[in-house]
């Protein structure tokens, strides 16, 4: 490999060499799957299931979503720290996940990750500015003495000393230690940094400055940020664009302004509506949502969010059955799926097959309380009958099964295409963004900015 | 630092730009090495380097036998701290009067004074070794605070550690300087004993006359009964002087532990660079790599580890005892190699944990990041943290080792004879041990527990000084972080 001076001008890929506002990646399809830690069979986690977005040179593209959305493995597959079971990360004719040798090096070179844990992220037994020569070091930039000059502008560039230089990560607090680990990332002037949850492990009051410097060295050196969160005040300050992850998918995309102002999709509504708006600190966790997110192991076969969706789209013939009798019937379904995740020992399953009692409801009580006191037409009846049949044996699987072919609407069956949504190119990922049926924000309670 | 204004100066730089301090360092370490040359020179021929030899191809052994003999010209040097300088033997005239003896002391007063020197002389090596730290840091690291000092800081407060430190000194102090350290020599008194005599004044004849080393051995032995015990600091009766009694065949037993030192300390370090090495390039490996290296090293180690390791060793020994293998070093190749090869698992599992905690950290996804090449990201991102680990592993195993040897030699497997061993002593004495001769049991036996006790204090010092843990309270960080200027 040539050996980069201080006044390196090509980034050793074509496609990264683009103009402001031009795509830099275009991400297709990706998908990374977790093989499971049973050595014997078992299901991969889809954490990432199936991508597909593009980040324009000079944006801050946020990623937000609940913690095992699968949006910090996809930055790390961007970054090649994870490797992608399928898909592709276009760079101009090059495609990230299969790069290798020199022009891996190139993308290693110009496509950095400030990571969450400022307390983990730096190694205590080196100092501060072998921390942050080591990428230099490792890319052969310049000479010794050039690379040590370029650590120390690189301290005052984020906002540190000079001397600085010789001390160590443990002499410092969590706000400075995350300033070495910007310095780090930008010693190799990469074109394209994952920005990971750089301010969630911060002090609130130490969180804004760092934000602002990461916006003011964005402006000066032109980078291109992802910027990784679940705080959405946080995004909704930084983002040029935000995608929202549930699941491994994203739901929605487009600029940040008017899907705060007017989320189109089901999921984001309900994310947004979670945040109270005065207090800035709020975080996702509120969201008072039904239920939990499915495991990634085994992800709904339509609509990633059809689980817990609150404007689920009803099947036919069923649109005129009272709302709390439906309710009652997706609970039914939740509580399946509950059971059917729920690690049970040898001594339980035991236990069960001898109709001992179990920690578990028996399936004949969960039906009882919920369905006891409702007048169920027969088309609902007879399903949710046989599901009890079926899940009496202890196995919930064909009792899913079941209910969702009676009962199961297009939520259930097709996974949702991505619908423009309005005139920004915004994109939501929902069925009720297709013509025959209402939009979202119809059925839901109103939400966003524009109240 | 306070010093030197160009920050960006390397260590060389730094050094030429304020050279007094190192010199005089420099100067110290000259005069120590100078005035027991020849010791140390004696200490480097005295390993197995026959071992060494013998695995080279022909051409080159003519080279290796002419640098042996270059050394052991150097191991005959003279030097200050020595058996001919401060002489402990001699015979003592019916008036009194020493002759032979160093200034005409007695020979336990010459034996003693020697024994202080040295030990005072190892000492100076330790002082310098802590003042060129000193040194070091404070002109000519960069950095005013880095962790080590906190290590360091931890350990000079750790009474139970400093006293392991202060135990494993004496024992190394022992080793090193075994020639010099006992009132005779192994060659004379235990090895070749009719090759060499002594003269002592015999009031039979009223006159000084010479007798083989062996036949006077035979008349100080200590059997228990019958008058026949040489018991500690006695003399016998060719005015010997035996700081630790005699053994059984009328042997000094304290020339013969200073040699055993020597040997168990071989035996112990070599084994543990083995097993130690091993122990951490797995660790590392599997802690990076996961997955099937793992597994194959987990289930190497296990099947290793299911073997009764001294029941090996035993057999091992027992098959190899007629090969040349088992004539290097007198045994004592074979029995590192054994210790080593068997005692890896052990140590790999105790890094194990560290290595794989060190590995989530996520300055190791960093150094990925940007390119890092694996190995490099091992040693500089995971190694300094699992090395700590490893020396209180080490160190607590050492204590085993020495032990084991010990164990081996005692059932007459181990180190051959004549050569000394600790073990052996305990052996050889086990028949009187309820007798008035009880110390050539006893005394071997209680530096055992002493030394593996010392060991054993040393990891535990180690342990706490290098456990962050230990303290979180002191106010330490906050201080230095407040020193860093606010964020
Ligand atoms: S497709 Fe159906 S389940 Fe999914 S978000 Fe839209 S309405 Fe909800």
């Amino acid at each position: 490999m040539s050996r980069p001076g201080p006044e390196r001008t090509a980034t050793g890929l074509a496609g990264l060499d683009c103009d402001p506002g031009e795509t830099l990646l275009s991400v297709r399809d990706l998908r990374t799957y977790y093989e499971s830690g049973d050595l014997i069979g078992g299901q991969p986690v889809k954490a990432v299931d199936g991508v597909s977005f593009d980040v324009k040179k000079g944006e801050t593209l946020g990623i937000v979503g609940e913690s095992g959305c699968g949006k910090t493995t996809l930055g790390r597959t961007l970054v090649r720290l994870e490797a992608a079971t399928g898909g592709e990360v276009r760079v101009g004719d090059d495609d990230v996940t299969q790069l290798s040798g020199e022009d891996l090096q190139a993308w290693r070179r110009n496509a950095q990750v400030v990571f969450q844990d400022p307390e983990s992220s730096l190694n205590d037994r080196m100092t501060v500015g072998e921390i942050v020569r080591e990428p230099l070091d490792v890319h052969d930039w310049g000479t010794p003495a050039e690379r040590r000059a370029r650590v120390r502008s690189l301290l005052e560039k984020v906002g540190l000393q000079e001397e600085h230089y010789y001390r160590y990560p443990h002499q410092f607090s969590g706000g400075q230690r995350q300033r070495v680990g910007i310095a780090r990332a930008l010693a190799l002037e990469p074109e394209f940094v994952v920005l990971d949850e750089p301010v969630s492990a911060l002090d609130v009051s130490v969180q804004a400055q760092i934000l602002n410097l990461l916006m003011d060295l964005q402006e000066e050196l032109g980078l291109t940020y992802l910027f990784i969160a679940h705080d959405l005040s946080v995004v909704e300050h930084i983002c040029d664009r935000v995608a929202v992850m549930y699941l491994g998918n994203v739901m929605e995309l487009g600029p940040t302004e008017e899907l705060f102002e007017d989320p189109a999709n089901p999921y984001t509504r309900a994310l947004l509506s979670a945040v109270p708006e005065p207090d800035p600190t709020a975080e996702i966790d509120r969201m008072t949502l039904r239920g939990t997110p499915p495991s990634p192991r085994d992800p709904p076969q339509g609509c990633p969010f059809s689980t817990r969706c609150p404007v689920k789209i009803r099947p036919e013939g069923f649109e005129d059955v009272d709302d709390e009798t439906w309710e009652a019937i997706e609970v039914f379904r939740e509580t399946l799926r509950a059971r059917s995740r729920a690690e049970r020992s040898l001594s339980e399953q035991a236990r069960e097959f001898l109709g001992f009692e179990t920690r578990f409801a028996t399936v004949d009580e969960v039906v009882e309380e919920l369905f006891a006191d409702r007048e169920l037409p027969g088309s609902i009846r007879e399903p949710v009958d046989r599901a009890t049949d079926l899940a009496r044996d202890g196995d919930e699987a064909p009792a899913l099964d079941h209910l969702r072919e009676e009962l199961g609407s297009v939520c259930d069956h097709e996974p949702p295409a991505a619908h423009g949504v309005d005139a920004t190119a915004r994109e939501s990922r929902c069925h009720r963004h297709d013509d025959e049926y209402e939009e979202p924000a119809a059925v839901g309670p109103s939400v966003g900015d524009a109240e | 630092m306070s010093v030197v204004d160009d920050e960006d100066a390397t260590l060389r730089e730094r050094l030429a730009d304020e050279p007094v301090p190192a010199l005089r360092v420099l100067a110290v370490v000259a005069v120590l090495v100078a005035v027991e040359f020849g010791a140390l020179a004696n200490l480097v021929m005295s390993l197995p380097w026959d071992a060494v030899g013998a695995a080279l191809p022909g051409f080159l052994q003519g080279a290796a036998a002419t640098i042996a003999g270059v050394g052991d010209g150097l191991a005959g040097l003279p030097t200050l701290l020595s058996r001919s300088v401060i002489d402990n033997a001699g015979y003592q005239l019916p008036s009194g009067e020493w002759v032979g003896t160093f200034m005409g002391l007695s020979p336990a007063a010459a034996w003693l004074l020697r024994v202080a020197l040295i030990y005072a002389y190892g000492f100076v090596w330790l002082l310098v070794g802590w003042w060129s730290y000193l040194v070091y840091r404070d002109n000519y690291r960069h950095a005013d605070w880095a962790p080590v000092d906190d290590m360091v800081g931890r350990f000079r407060n750790h009474s139970w550690g400093l006293f392991g430190l202060a135990i494993i000194f004496a024992f190394v102090v022992l080793a090193v300087f075994a020639p010099a350290l006992g009132p005779t020599t192994v060659d004379a008194n235990i090895a070749d004993p009719y090759l060499h005599s002594i003269e002592y004044y015999s009031e039979e004849t009223g006159g000084v006359e010479e007798i083989y080393v062996g036949d006077a051995n035979g008349e100080s032995q200590s059997r228990g009964q019958g008058g026949e015990n040489v018991g500690p600091m006695q003399y016998d009766q060719y005015d010997r002087f035996h700081p630790f009694g005699t053994l059984p065949s009328g042997k000094d037993l304290f020339t013969f532990m200073a040699a055993g030192a020597r040997v168990s300390l071989f035996i112990g370090v070599a084994s543990l660079v083995l097993a130690g090495g091993a122990a951490v390039v797995f660790a590392l490996a599997t802690a990076y790599y996961k997955g099937l290296v793992d597994l194959g090293i987990v289930i190497a180690s296990d099947s290793i580890q299911a073997l009764p390791q001294l029941l090996v060793i035993m057999l091992a020994s027992f098959v190899l005892s007629g090969t040349w293998l088992a004539n290097l070093y007198n045994g004592g190749v074979v029995l590192a190699l054994l210790f080593g090869l068997t005692g890896w698992p052990g140590l790999w599992r105790a890094v194990r944990g560290p290595a794989l905690q060190v590995s989530e950290r996520e300055w190791i996804d960093a150094a990925k990041s940007f390119g890092q090449r694996p190995s490099v990201t091992m040693r500089k991102h995971m190694l300094p943290y699992v090395v700590g680990y490893l020396l209180i592993y080490a160190s607590l195993t050492l204590g085993g080792v020495i032990i084991g040897v010990a164990g081996l030699s005692f059932l007459g497997l181990g180190i051959n004879a004549p050569t000394p061993e600790w073990g052996r002593a305990v052996s050889a004495g086990q028949p009187y041990v309820a007798t008035p001769s009880w110390h050539i049991s006893l005394l071997p036996g209680i530096l055992i527990v002493i030394v593996v006790t010392g060991f054993n204090a040393l990891g535990d010092g180690i342990r706490d000084a290098i456990d962050p843990q230990s303290d979180v309270e002191t106010g330490q960080q906050d201080q230095t972080a407040a020193a860093g200027g606010g964020a």
